[in-house]
């Protein structure tokens, strides 16, 4: 096992990381901006280095300081946490050829699953259902308007590169299609520096349902079950849980076995995310794959009672899973609402100095964050300061106890979402589980 | 905003956990901050290697010639600055073991001349100077690791 792993990343998942390394026994180092440095990833690690001033770009994106910040300081290992470079292939590659290892797959897998057009293609060959759509780039603006016609309207047209909703256009007909494709490639060009986009039937009231796995250097692949990220807004993830009201026990072993197959196809090591759209009828298909831990990874850990990133960090050391797919079985319900520092009317950040902080707590109760009194949350990053997590037997008395715990989840001195979240957890739609990622449209606009 | 209304403030003020307030009407702007009590440290950056004694609160300029005219400060110390590391890595005073220093105390440097080597990643870089002058005082040892914005260096403009 490592003696000392280095956290690239801050905030909450940086917290995260290093109390798994604590109960581990494991050593940790904190790199931080000269923004952070006064972060509680910074105060509760063993060790910190400044790496940078506050520009994710000078700092946490800085691969030559992160390493340098390793070599200094001893450390056997990187985790990545989510965003920053925890999907960046050359970085898993510079770590391996300086003798660090990455706590995530290999460079080979994040390259071939990060490219959009390759992963549809790698699971489409694996036997999974991906949307219909064109195999592969489309340049050819009389091409695409053929094979969209094929397709049947609507259709969305996605960037190869893509994410986060940039390069993306949906067409609902013929004859707005010309406009969009060029749209699409001119934003991918812009966003990515490449102008590759590909075509994809587009479903109206789609659910986000996605498959966690974790594979080991033995070649031992487990699904952990399934989690419902439905609730979002502009491509955001708002609210998850698991499991989904959609799923029962046969689809939920189907889709499981699907996810498994693609990460199997792949040699795919350390924990992974596959994202399935599902349409109306319950069908799903391939949208991508995460190579990395999720955000809303603890959804998972309450129904399945397991440690992902102790998990992430054990077979990262050369270690078996601890468990198989016989011993894996779901628990109760789990909610996660992501308290984002935003105004939750027009979603502007609102950074600033936190005056008041008091976290939720009780039975089936777990807070996520980073953030304290008098806690200053930069302008830098990203706004999300908590994910309030809740456990209980069933889906309703989980939805009751995330209204109890966000009522007492006290932040002052910042605009939060929190009051979003209320309003959402009363929505009879919601209750009802009666969602889908259009559910936020609902609220916008609220003006007459 | 008158006299009274600025004491309404600091009376309203008081009686809240607002530290800060600002206040803007008609081209008239305001700003209130209770006293030295309530800034909260919960912790100071820090490296906990062996050789490493680290400097307190990196000062990373001095103040602007003039701007401290009038206070009581020894004049000469307020002119002095700071280099502080760029990388995060190894900190070396000579380009290799057997070499001398590349300065020592009380040495006059120019601009441009390399002060230090920083090691990160393999690589050997060297610190140039940025302004000419004397070295005052050297604040790391060699071979200690340095982070981004680390104090290395006094220097006495000419």
């Amino acid at each position: 096992m490592f003696k000392k792993i280095l956290i690239a990343n801050r905030g909450e998942i940086a917290l995260r990381v290093i109390r798994a390394c604590k109960e581990m026994g494991i050593k940790t180092v904190a790199v931080h901006s000269t923004a952070d440095a006064n972060s509680l990833h910074v105060r509760f690690a063993d060790e910190s280095v400044c790496i940078g001033p506050p520009k994710s770009a000078d700092s946490y994106l800085n691969v030559p300081s992160i390493i340098s910040a390793a070599e200094i300081t001893d450390a056997e290992a990187i985790h990545p946490g989510y965003g920053f470079l925890a999907e960046n292939s050359s970085f898993a590659e510079i770590c391996n050829s300086t003798g660090i290892r990455f706590i995530g797959p290999s460079p080979e897998s994040i390259k071939q699953m990060g490219d959009k057009a390759r992963a549809r293609e790698t699971a489409r060959k694996a036997g999974v259902p991906v949307l219909p759509g064109s195999n592969g780039v489309v340049t050819e603006e009389s091409s695409a308007i053929e094979l969209a016609r094929e397709l049947g309207f609507p259709v969305i047209v996605k960037a190869a590169a893509g994410g986060g909703g940039k390069g993306m256009r949906v067409v609902m007909a013929e004859s707005e299609f010309a406009n969009a494709f060029v749209m699409a490639q001119t934003e991918a060009l812009a966003a990515f520096g490449n102008a590759d986009v590909y075509l994809e039937k587009y479903i109206l009231q789609p659910r986000h349902i996605e498959i966690q796995l974790i594979a080991d250097e033995q070649g031992n692949t487990v699904y952990l079950g399934e989690r419902e990220c439905s609730i979002q807004r502009r491509h955001q993830k708002l609210i998850e849980e698991a499991p989904s009201v959609i799923v029962d026990e046969s689809l939920r072993k189907q889709m499981g076995e699907m996810a498994v197959a693609i990460a199997r196809s792949v040699k795919y090591r350390n924990a992974g995310t596959i994202e399935f759209l599902m349409d109306e009828d319950a069908k799903y298909y391939f949208m991508e794959m995460n190579t990395r831990i999720q955000v809303e990874h603890p959804v998972t850990e309450m129904v399945t009672g397991i440690d992902l990133v102790k998990e992430q960090i054990r077979v990262a050391a050369g270690l078996p899973l601890s468990f198989t797919q016989r011993d894996i079985e779901l628990k109760g319900h789990s909610i996660e609402c992501r308290i984002n520092a935003e105004d939750p009317e027009t979603f502007t950040p609102s950074p600033g100095t936190i005056t008041a902080f008091n976290p939720p707590g009780g039975l089936g109760v777990r807070v996520e964050t980073a953030a304290y009194t008098q806690y200053v949350i930069p302008p830098y990053y990203d706004s999300m300061i908590a994910k309030l997590v809740v456990h209980a037997e069933t889906r309703a008395d989980a939805i009751m106890r995330m209204r109890r715990a966000l009522n007492e989840f006290i932040i002052e001195g910042v605009k939060t979402t929190i009051s979003m979240h209320k309003k959402i957890l009363d929505d009879p739609d919601f209750q009802k589980g009666d969602i889908s990622t259009k559910f936020m449209e609902r609220y916008n606009n609220p003006a007459q | 905003m008158n006299l009274k209304e600025i004491k309404e403030l600091i009376e309203l003020m008081k009686n809240t956990d607002i530290s800060e307030l600002e206040i803007e009407r008609s081209g008239v702007k305001v700003r209130l901050r209770k006293g030295g009590d309530v800034t909260f440290h919960p912790s100071m950056p820090r490296m906990e290697y062996p050789p490493v004694a680290i400097v307190a609160p990196a000062v990373t300029e001095a103040p602007a010639p003039g701007s401290a005219a009038g206070k009581s400060e020894d004049p000469a110390k307020t002119n002095r600055i700071m280099v502080t590391s760029p990388i995060v890595g190894t900190f070396y005073r000579s380009s290799a073991p057997d070499k001398p220093a590349y300065v020592e105390v009380g040495a006059l440097v120019k601009k441009g001349q390399a002060l230090c080597i920083i090691e990160a990643m393999k690589l050997m870089n060297e610190i140039e100077c940025e302004n000419a002058g004397k070295i005052i005082q050297i604040l790391v040892e060699s071979g200690a690791p340095v982070e981004y914005g680390q104090p290395l260096f006094v220097i006495e403009p000419a």
